[in-house]
């Protein structure tokens, strides 16, 4: 059938033709061929804050203040200016236009930090349904924190650290959670996971994963601590059986008060953590010891099996530390575990040459459903075929169900496909792609010039992904995926290529409407300040 | 198998006790080279006896290359209230073993009366009734026997709980079984 490219030719078609059943929306969205962000105001003139992130809803637009105190949220709105003379295209925008203010409308400004808390400007998650957004803010980390308590050794400790759930809508603060002497990993949300209402936080020094839940009413409730125990109340229930252990008479009863503070729980509790496994460990070790013993059959194979592939790797997997955590749905965390060592140098870069485990848990159950190392193939071909099982994110909104993967987009299967070709060791790769599980919480823009059936950039240069990248002084290309396959538009980073010293490294970040034609583009010299800041849009 | 291939690059284990005897386990510390020789053949001898005839519902080997730190697992019993848990115990070894008994500690909680709140076992042969003649195969037996048969009477690590089987055994099976299904899954 005839296509033609030319806007009108297809709103004509929109209006003759009824669409293929089931793809109203992906014709829809053909027409964001025609509506790019190809015109750019360089260098604007704007409020020196840490731009974030525009909201998946695309109602806010979320930034910092430079000393990381307050936070600015800002509308996004649409140019509006007017042209006394003929034929206004032809002239240059007023320069009343080419403001920071006429795309954006401060909402308010809310001070979040308090005594020496900072706002961690890497860190914001954004829950749809009620436009609430979470942010952290925190004290700066000590290397050098004694491990007491329970906590792992080696890692570095944050005195105080909080949590601030936010409604968007007025600036208001609904609720806090705080946490002491701990660490979550927060930088692109990588310790913190949203799914629906539920709200995944790891706690790398004390190996807990907090589930917490958001209610319609602004709180934060406590759901349950996943590490040292399973279930919400293993804790109370061995607690108060210890009673019961150690004083079974009744007449010793009224003595209960004085032992219980002297040589009852509070002491006796750092021991029991250490002899004990934890509650996820006993769960681990006990899915892995199953597999093995149900795999053989025989007596004594089972044995000589049990003794190669379990007990002489006892000690490592039970050294074995929680790394990262996402929601597969409401009832099913997908666990990355890992040594110390590696989770350490994950926290400063990334290193996948550490051994790596993934372990499906049911919440509910408390039963772990499966176990793979990070070199398994069967776990590679899931997330190959159903990676986008993987992006769980809550996906309130329609177009979040676009945002291209290698299982819903050909052209990124491909992509795919050729890297594994390529790849010199099969084993390599699979790590090196399982290395992005579990994956991180609303890292990626919704925006449809990202959507690969649409368009065709270089990945290097611009994606989804929300990243610092290397810049260089050339335009990023937008190419058409279907033919005419011509370039459509191009992200500038300056006016002119080459420009004034091409030796300082450069970086540069993008911040895309998730519908609208409208971006910011950010290029700068060192990561503490931008240099010059870009808007995109369409004339 | 997909975790076979190991943490840390480690060898596998198949070859490594082996290897351990050969080389007269001249890079490990642990242990003075000479009681190696003695109780580390004697621990060999009674793996190999292990491997050929495992009792039932019982595994036990050695932790990485350490021939003195075994990990032993119990599967709760049939019939039993710790039905449905796999229990992890500690299995040390001294170095003058077999004249003194390896010590058994649990690494998965368990409401026994026979186990202290830290996990420590007593029973009778790990303790006065050690003899050199008995093996880690009959040991593995004898813990797995307090499943079946708890020992209340005498000496209970944990009085309470010992009264309560005594007393009523329903609860204390019902409590029992309430801790493997919180515990010890």
């Amino acid at each position: 059938m005839f296509r033609s490219n030319n806007i009108v030719a297809r709103i004509f078609q929109r209006q003759i033709c009824t669409p293929a059943p089931g793809t109203s929306v992906h014709c829809a969205r053909r027409f964001y061929e025609n509506l790019v962000p190809s015109f750019t105001i360089y260098d604007v003139e704007c409020p020196d804050h840490s731009f974030r992130k525009f909201t998946d809803d695309g109602q806010y637009l979320i930034s910092f203040s430079r000393n990381n105190q307050d936070l600015i949220v800002y509308r996004p709105t649409w140019l509006s200016f007017s042209c006394k003379e003929e034929d206004c295209d032809a002239h240059d925008l007023p320069s009343k236009a080419r403001r920071f203010e006429s795309f954006f409308t401060q909402l308010y400004s809310v001070s979040l930090a308090s005594c020496n808390e900072l706002i961690c400007k890497d860190f914001f998650l954004y829950m749809d349904s009620n436009q609430y957004g979470i942010f952290a803010t925190s004290t700066i980390p000590s290397q050098d924190a004694p491990a007491t308590g329970g906590a792992i050794p080696g890692f570095p400790s944050i005195e105080k650290m909080t949590f601030h759930l936010l409604r968007l809508e007025d600036g208001v603060i609904l609720d806090e959670k705080v946490f002491h002497n701990d660490f979550v990993n927060l930088p692109h949300n990588m310790g913190v996971f949203l799914y629906d209402d539920l709200l995944a936080i790891v706690s790398l020094r004390y190996q807990t994963v907090h589930i917490l839940q958001i209610r319609d009413s602004g709180n934060l409730v406590d759901v349950r601590a996943i590490g040292a125990y399973c279930h919400e109340d293993d804790e109370l229930f061995l607690n108060s059986n210890a009673q019961c252990m150690a004083f079974p008479d009744k007449s010793k009863l009224h003595q209960l008060p004085q032992n219980h503070v002297q040589n009852g729980l509070h002491h006796s509790q750092p021991n029991l953590e250490e002899s004990f496994l934890s509650g996820i460990k006993q769960r681990l070790l006990s899915f892995i010891f199953r597999r093995i013993w149900n795999e053989e059959k025989d007596r004594t194979l089972r044995v000589q099996c049990l003794k190669k592939k379990f007990y002489f790797h006892f000690q490592d997997y039970v050294d074995l530390i929680i790394w990262k955590v996402q929601f597969l749905d409401r009832h099913h965390l997908l666990i990355k575990f890992g040594s110390v060592e590696g989770v350490l140098l994950h926290v400063s870069r990334n290193a996948d040459q550490h051994p790596a485990f993934f372990a499906v848990y049911n919440m509910e159950t408390t039963e772990i459903v499966a176990f793979y190392q990070n070199s398994a193939e069967d776990l590679y071909h899931l997330f190959e075929q159903y990676c986008d099982h993987f992006h769980s994110t809550s996906r309130n909104s329609l177009y979040m169900n676009f945002i291209s993967s290698h299982s819903n987009n050909i052209h990124a299967l491909e992509q795919l496909r050729s890297i594994k070709n390529k790849a010199t060791s099969s084993s390599q790769f699979v790590k090196k792609m399982l290395g992005s599980l579990p994956f991180n919480c609303q890292s990626q823009s919704p925006s449809p010039y990202f959507d690969q059936s649409l368009f065709r950039f270089d990945e290097k240069l611009i994606s989804a992904t929300d990243r610092h990248r290397p810049s260089t002084d050339h335009p990023i290309k937008f190419i058409l995926r279907r033919p005419p396959c011509s370039l459509k538009f191009k992200i500038k980073l300056g006016p002119e290529a080459g420009s004034v010293d091409g030796r300082t490294r450069k970086f540069s970040s993008f911040l895309f409407h998730p519908f609208l034609p409208l971006a910011l583009s950010f290029q700068y010299t060192s990561f503490s300040q931008p240099s010059v800041v870009n808007i995109h849009f369409r004339r | 198998m997909m975790i076979s291939g190991g943490i840390g690059g480690k060898q596998p284990s198949a070859s490594s006790s082996k290897a351990l005897t050969a080389s007269g386990g001249g890079t490990s510390s642990w242990a003075p080279t000479t009681s190696l020789s003695a109780s580390g053949k004697r621990i060999q001898r009674e793996m190999s006896e292990l491997n050929m005839d495992p009792p039932p519902d019982c595994s036990a080997g050695p932790k990485g290359d350490n021939l003195y730190h075994w990990v032993a697992t119990i599967i709760g019993p049939q019939g039993t209230p710790y039905e449905g848990g796999i229990y992890f115990l500690d299995i040390t070894f001294p170095s003058d073993y077999p004249f003194k008994p390896p010590k058994v500690v649990f690494k998965t909680r368990i409401y026994h009366c026979n186990v202290d709140t830290a996990g420590n076992l007593i029973i009778e042969i790990l303790n006065d009734s050690w003899s050199p003649a008995l093996t880690i195969t009959k040991v593995l037996l004898a813990i797995r026997s307090i499943f079946t048969n708890p020992n209340p009477s005498d000496k209970p690590l944990i009085p309470g709980i010992a009264r309560l089987y005594l007393a009523d055994r329903e609860k204390h099976d019902e409590l029992a079984a309430e801790w493997t299904r919180r515990f010890a899954k």
